[in-house]
């Protein structure tokens, strides 16, 4: 058995856990973008963004997460682009936060009365400056929580991309976990990290939507 | 150089892909059962426990929610054993499983509890009825029925992320084309044809469901 | 791009796409050009299987593997880049690319036909282990055993092959499920190289396991993409010289425990 103690492990798989966070930093900005771009689409044409939208949305919602880093790790290179391992699943985990990202701003977009577009109209906005100055500012505030909320599914998401052999938190525990033969102190302490890392979140995410409550 | 898109590989094991997709599936059955009758013990013991209890619970949820399947599936499967805890392949998966769908439902079933007015409950007093039936009898059903599209949605989720089980060797849809994959290296393929059952299933699935509730809940919303 | 038309019906489609991915393609480049512009070579390695390599003491991945693609390395005047493979995963991480050579792999004709091997450079005994207590002497023997192997290895063909129709045969995706499941208990025995287990045995006293018998001989090879004559031929040469000056034989004795047999 190779002797490691816990002074060895933690900081080995504190280290790991950057590339963790890492993934989880590159899917949220990408998820970003792209929940955004998929917005302007539904909202600026209504017919057939409104339509492509929601089979993206379905798309990704309604497959496995894990399948999705296997067509993109697998079918990227088929039509001739070439990525490291990290780069799939961060492409991966990019569309599939774009997709549950889109779907949770609709419907704090949808929550703005129908007023607020017909006034913005009115007074002669197109649609990007209806976007920029009067919707987008409003459902920020009640997007919020809820992104917090999914910031912590798609970190605990990136743990799939182990299985594609990147070598995040989850990967990592398991390499140490055969070395060391001790797989329910290792899955313990991995667990524990995760959890130091996403339980932030969540509290801070429930606060969040409890001040918004309050304050409306 | 052209890729020729070769689905022979699919056709030719069938036979391996339904009996991954039977394993799915009652994987998922399993789960959704014991599931949802464990989040509400568990709703009803986080809002009238004592204080222990909905400590207990609240900590239970709190764990599950904010660490991965997967590291629950290898703790179960693979740590467990050292401390006497061995359970099967199937066994650990349908009981990750059925963990991780219970720290969501608890939430959900929770809110559904609290979106009953209490003048029900009171009611069900008024008119005689024990604390328990009032529960079972009045508040529940309502609360289910508020609740009951976010309950499918979690039992759908269930099943897409009983895709990483493959990994602990369980002979679910996943792993059939991890095999066939490996054995025919048509990655792609085989991979594309998989998730195209799974939305087919989730969808066959939500479809059900929607049907089920229908006549479920005929009036009670 | 990994595969050649291979069907007339689909001719018109195929072209297309022909036109369509060779645009984005680089002009059609050698492989071994590519590593020595690049000056690192991408090895594919697992990262879960001593002696070949495996986590050491000092938190690093060393073994049989690591030295010799460091020393092939050496030998192409580059640098090495270790990259963590699967069973499942390592043909098309060849095929697309991710790594320009695969170590231990052994040879199966099914495989040849998508990959080129280089000589043996690594003995390998493919045998069925297990705990001393278990009577386990051939292949009848597994009957009702559950038996861990790595999905997409010879050693899950071979298994599938001889075990008996009632064998459970529990099939992981990569080294370290097999090892995880053998000592956990989850499966009573599992199919890997003697070595492997040999060093999981110094490693794991209390598991004691042994040798049951031996499914099938299969010297580690090395793989190249299809086609890459050149970068077959440098290896290959790498490998006489290491194998003329001993410095292979010294890799055997540190980590196999034994020197080279004949042959090598």
């Amino acid at each position: 058995m190779v002797n490691l103690t816990l002074a060895d492990i933690i900081p080995f798989l504190l280290l790991a856990a950057r590339w963790t966070l890492l993934l989880a930093a590159i899917a949220f900005v990408g998820g970003t973008v792209g929940a955004m771009l998929l917005l302007l689409w539904r909202y600026g044409a209504p017919r057939v963004g409104g339509l492509a939208t929601t089979l993206f949305i379905q798309l990704f919602q309604g497959t496995p997460l894990l399948l999705q880093l296997f067509l993109v790790f697998f079918g990227l290179p088929m039509i001739g682009i070439e990525i490291s391992p990290l780069a799939a699943a961060g492409i991966a985990l990019t569309l599939y936060a774009s997709a549950f990202l889109a779907e949770i701003w609709r419907g704090c977009v949808d929550a703005i009365p129908r007023g607020q577009w017909d006034a913005s109209c009115s007074l002669g906005m197109n649609f990007l400056t209806q976007m920029r100055y009067v919707i987008l500012p409003q459902s920020f505030k009640i997007a919020v929580p809820p992104t917090v909320g999914f910031l912590v599914q798609l970190l605990k998401s990136t743990a799939l991309a182990s299985i594609v052999g990147f070598n995040e938190l989850t990967r990592t525990g398991q390499i140490v976990a055969n070395a060391t033969f001790e797989p329910f102190l290792v899955y313990g302490l991995v667990a524990l990290i995760y959890f130091a890392m996403c339980y932030p979140l969540t509290v801070g995410s429930r606060a969040l939507e409890r001040r918004m409550r309050i304050s409306r | 150089m052209g890729y020729a898109f070769d689905f022979s590989a699919i056709s030719q094991n069938t036979g391996l892909l339904l009996h991954g997709a039977g394993l799915t599936v009652g994987l998922t059955a399993i789960a959704a059962t014991l599931g949802m009758a464990l989040s509400i013990g568990g709703a009803a013991a986080r809002l009238w426990g004592g204080r222990w209890l909905r400590g207990l619970v609240g900590a239970y949820v709190e764990l599950i929610r904010n660490t991965p399947f997967i590291v629950q599936l290898f703790f179960i499967f693979f740590g467990l054993p050292s401390i006497g805890v061995k359970l099967s392949a199937f066994e650990a998966a349908a009981l990750a499983m059925t963990i991780n769908l219970t720290a969501y439902g608890i939430e959900i079933v929770r809110a559904g509890i609290e979106a009953v007015p209490p003048g029900q409950r009171e009611a069900g007093f008024a008119l005689g009825i024990a604390p328990i039936s009032a529960f079972v009898y009045i508040v529940l059903p309502q609360a289910i029925a508020v609740v009951y599209p976010a309950l499918v949605s979690q039992i759908i989720i269930t099943m897409l992320e009983s895709a990483v089980v493959s990994q602990v060797a369980v002979t679910d849809l996943t792993h059939a084309a991890d095999l066939i994959q490996s054995r025919t290296y048509r990655a792609f393929e085989t991979y594309f044809a998989v998730t195209v059952i799974y939305l087919g299933m989730a969808l066959l699935l939500r479809w059900l469901f929607i049907l089920a509730g229908r006549r479920l809940f005929v009036g009670k919303r | 791009m990994t595969y050649f038309i291979s069907r007339r019906a689909s001719l018109g489609i195929a072209i297309a796409a022909a036109f369509l991915t060779s645009s984005f393609m680089p002009a059609q480049a050698d492989v071994l050009d590519d590593v020595t512009a690049a000056g690192v070579i991408k090895v594919g390695i697992f990262e879960d299987f001593p002696p070949f390599a495996s986590l050491n003491a000092d938190l690093k991945i060393e073994g049989y593997d690591t030295e010799v693609a460091d020393k092939l390395a050496a030998a192409l005047g580059v640098k090495v880049e270790l990259v963590g493979i699967t069973g499942q995963n390592r043909i098309p991480f060849l095929t697309e690319g991710k790594v320009d050579l695969l170590l231990s792999i052994g040879y199966s004709d099914e495989r040849a036909q998508v990959v080129d091997y280089t000589d043996a450079y690594a003995p390998y005994y493919i045998a069925v282990m297990g705990p001393k207590e278990l009577d386990v002497t051939d292949a009848a023997g597994l009957s009702g055993k559950t038996i861990a192997v790595n999905r997409g290895t010879l050693e899950d063909t071979e298994v599938t092959k001889v075990a008996p129709a009632d064998a459970d045969i529990q099939r992981y995706s990569d080294y370290s499920g097999v090892i995880s499941a053998f000592l956990s208990g989850q499966a009573q025995l599992m199919v890997v190289g003697n070595d492997v287990g040999a060093t999981i045995l110094a490693q794991n006293p209390a598991i004691e396991p042994v040798e049951k018998f031996l499914l099938l001989t299969s010297p580690s090879q090395m793989a190249v993409k299809k086609g890459e004559a050149r970068l077959q031929k440098a290896l290959n040469d790498a490998l006489i010289a290491m194998k003329a000056d001993g410095q292979l034989n010294a890799l055997a004795v540190k980590w196999l425990k034994q020197p080279l047999v004949e042959g090598f």
